[in-house]
């Protein structure tokens, strides 16, 4: 094929490519997500933060917006010494603790560590008391810089690995030709994933424990990282990785075969753990998560080996340049049409991509994004047909060019591995929507008490009433009283509805404030029995 | 100092009309094992609506209820048997009036009147303590319950709808 053949069959392809690629840059610049490793937020826990029991509890409980396991779980008693937790059963999206000993009165902390499916551990605490409240015990988490940095460059390596590593070597065995420009880039790269990903493991494990640096080494952080989602990543991802190592020294006949499951591997590798995959509903994300890691390593792989094979070899990479500008198209549509979708699961309302962290790392990635779709729509518009025609300027720029997007590639890998540490708004969401719920339980009678969102503004109140003894109770008539006497707000004095499914509601209900509130309910027991029942609750911000 | 008059007085009359605003017995005190003539005294209606039925609970302990029909109004009362037996010149009582309402009849918000059973207060019942009468109110649709019962230790006054009693004196 001569240099005019391969010319003219390149400016048909382009120029619609050209249009198609404008209209992308248009598309992805709205959303990109990628990929968060993030957390499951706790939506509720018995006993109920700030709660004031009457007796010590048989058991807890913590319920998350998705299922988890827990890491450490400890009790901090009102002296501040810790007893810890260990048994447990899973119940769906509920870890139900049972509690070794009989609680003396006072302040005790509840402080959880747990891991979610998407293989991040998150911890906090949640405060009640017997009795009545003492002096609080101290149970805290503070941010591990250090292990933050170590989790982010571990992470960064592993991306660079699987993207320009296993990318690169499926570059290579498939559109390079017989030109094996770049291969120890693509090595290095591939070697780099390598160690990053056992690493990676490794502090995984260190978080999830909450266990500094220095424990690296020790068997119950790798217990610990063995036990969560990431180990698959981690697995697929090395698999990949030395599949691809092999591809680029194997056979000929071998090549295209192990860097194609190399490639698919990487997809694998993402959708195996991180926050996109474990969000609903699965059977779309996890299949997005896996186009869209697989396209980036393809897009991403292919630049360094390309631009080396331009700068070395200018004629041979003909081909190369050719082949890739064809695949890019689908697979670059791929790209932006499976991270606008995640990107909406994830993100859910555009406010929230100002007032999240997770929103913010997603505008910057967006802004970079924009830069490398301009810097890829300037090649393939004004570089690449000359170069194919063998103009050595143009070639010269176009490597340059090619170059600058491998770093703008590496800094978007950056970005997306410090989602690592922010929960998306679709998990904050919903957290926020979930309800608040008490138990409150007297001899004459009990009842659960739900208000949906649990937080300040329009809500709606959920009351399931029984005898104390866990009877049915049939209630002539039951009323919501809320006070906040600290407010300066008279009580909200609202009649419950009978739906017909056994529960009371109170729908429109305006809680004006957060904060504490004391819930009362006064049920009508007969026509001249009325038992009032009452307990605090909290109502959050947002 | 005149602020001073002027809140005292605004305190004197909401106090009062608390006071006023609540169903009450005529005779708050009696002594155990005698007849009490029970007077339930209705200042108003619900929330300034006509009162059409009042209905009072009979606790247990309070035996051989005769209530006084009233002129405009049904009476009605409910029987049933009473937790144990009582011994009434020389009678064994196992059951009795449980409830009695005076029902269909029109007293307006503005005026006043009076509802009256007789009835014995059975010898065991344990003296120095309150006893209860429970009471609904209706006035067509709206209904006042002057049901409450303080809890031990808790302030009788503190309630919003507290059901008239009297407290019961040693046997005479």
């Amino acid at each position: 094929m001569n240099a005019a053949q391969s010319s003219s069959t390149i400016r048909m392809h382009t120029r619609p490519l050209v249009w198609l690629v404008a209209v992308l840059l248009t598309m992805a610049a709205l959303a990109m997500p990628g990929r968060a490793f993030a957390h499951a937020a706790l939506v509720a826990t018995d006993p109920a933060d700030g709660a004031v029991l009457t007796q010590s509890p048989a058991q807890f409980s913590l319920t998350f917006s998705e299922p988890v396991s827990p890491l450490v779980l400890t009790l901090v008693r009102p002296d501040g010494s810790q007893l810890a937790l260990t048994s447990f059963r899973l119940n769906d999206q509920t870890v139900e603790i049972d509690n070794p000993e009989t609680l003396k009165s006072g302040s005790h902390v509840l402080s959880w560590r747990v891991v979610s499916v998407d293989g991040h551990p998150v911890g906090g605490s949640t405060l009640f008391s017997i009795g009545a409240p003492s002096a609080a015990p101290v149970a805290g988490e503070a941010v591990d810089w250090t292990l933050r940095a170590a989790i982010w460059a571990a992470r960064l390596l592993l991306y660079a690995g699987l993207f320009l590593g296993v990318g690169g070597a499926f570059a290579l065995a498939w559109l390079a030709g017989d030109r094996r420009r770049g291969q120890r880039f693509v090595a290095a790269a591939l070697i780099f994933g390598l160690i990053g990903a056992p690493v990676s493991l490794g502090l995984q494990g260190l978080d999830g424990l909450g266990a500094p640096l220095a424990r690296f080494a020790t068997p119950a952080v790798w217990k610990t990282a063995l036990e969560t989602s990431f180990v698959w990543t981690v697995l697929i991802g090395l698999i990949a990785l030395g599949v691809a190592l092999l591809s680029l020294a194997g056979p000929s006949g071998l090549r295209k075969l192990s860097a194609g499951a190399a490639l698919l591997g990487v997809g694998g590798a993402l959708a195996a753990s991180g926050h996109a995959s474990a969000a609903e509903p699965q059977w779309l994300t996890r299949p997005l998560v896996f186009l869209h890691g697989t396209a980036i390593a393809f897009w991403a792989g292919s630049l360094a080996p390309l631009a080396l094979a331009l700068r070395r070899e200018p004629a041979e990479a003909k081909v190369f340049l050719r082949r890739f500008s064809r695949a890019i198209l689908p697979v670059v549509i791929l790209l932006a049409a499976s991270g606008v979708v995640l990107a909406i699961i994830q993100v859910q309302e555009p406010a929230a991509l100002v007032r999240t962290a997770y929103g913010r790392l997603l505008l910057l990635k967006l802004a970079l994004l924009l830069f490398l779709f301009t810097l890829a729509a300037v090649n393939r518009w004004t570089l690449t047909a000359p170069a194919e025609a063998g103009d050595t300027e143009v070639q010269r720029r176009l490597v340059r060019s090619i170059g600058i997007e491998v770093v703008i590639v590496l800094a978007i890998f950056g970005v997306a591995a410090g989602w690592r540490f922010t929960p998306p708004p679709r998990a904050l969401a919903i957290a926020a929507a979930q309800p608040v719920s008490i138990h409150i339980h007297t001899l004459e009678a009990m009842a659960d008490l739900s208000i949906t969102p649990g937080h300040a503004g329009t809500v709606a109140a959920s009351m399931v009433i029984m005898t104390g003894d866990f009877g049915p109770l049939d209630a002539k008539q039951v009323t919501l009283v809320l006070s906040k006497p600290d407010s300066g707000i008279e009580p909200i004095k609202r009649p419950a509805s009978k739906p017909g499914d056994g529960t009371w509601r109170v729908d429109n209900l305006v809680i004006p404030l957060p904060g504490r509130w004391n819930a009362r309910l006064d049920i009508l027991v007969s026509d001249f029995e009325m038992v009032k029942i009452e307990a605090p609750i909290d109502i959050r911000s947002d | 100092m005149k602020k001073y008059i002027l809140a005292a007085g605004a305190l004197c009359t909401l106090g009062t009309n608390a006071a006023l605003a609540h169903i009450t017995l005529e005779t708050q005190e009696a002594a155990v094992g005698s007849t009490y003539k029970a007077v339930l005294r209705v200042p108003h209606g619900c929330e300034g609506k006509t009162t059409t039925a009042v209905r009072v609970q009979i606790p247990e302990g309070v035996i051989a209820v005769k209530p006084m029909p009233k002129p405009g109004w049904t009476l009605q009362t409910k029987k049933g048997n009473y937790e144990k037996s009582y011994q009434l010149y020389g009678e064994t009582l196992t059951t009795g009036v449980k409830e009695v309402g005076w029902s269909g009849g029109n007293l307006p918000d503005e005026f006043y009147d009076e509802f009256v059973f007789r009835a014995s207060l059975a010898a065991d019942l344990p003296a120095g303590q309150m006893l209860y009468f429970p009471v609904v109110q209706e006035c067509g649709d709206a209904t006042d319950r002057w049901i409450e019962i303080p809890t031990t230790g808790q302030d009788a006054d503190a309630l919003e709808t507290p059901a008239p009693g009297i407290k019961l004196l040693p046997k005479k």
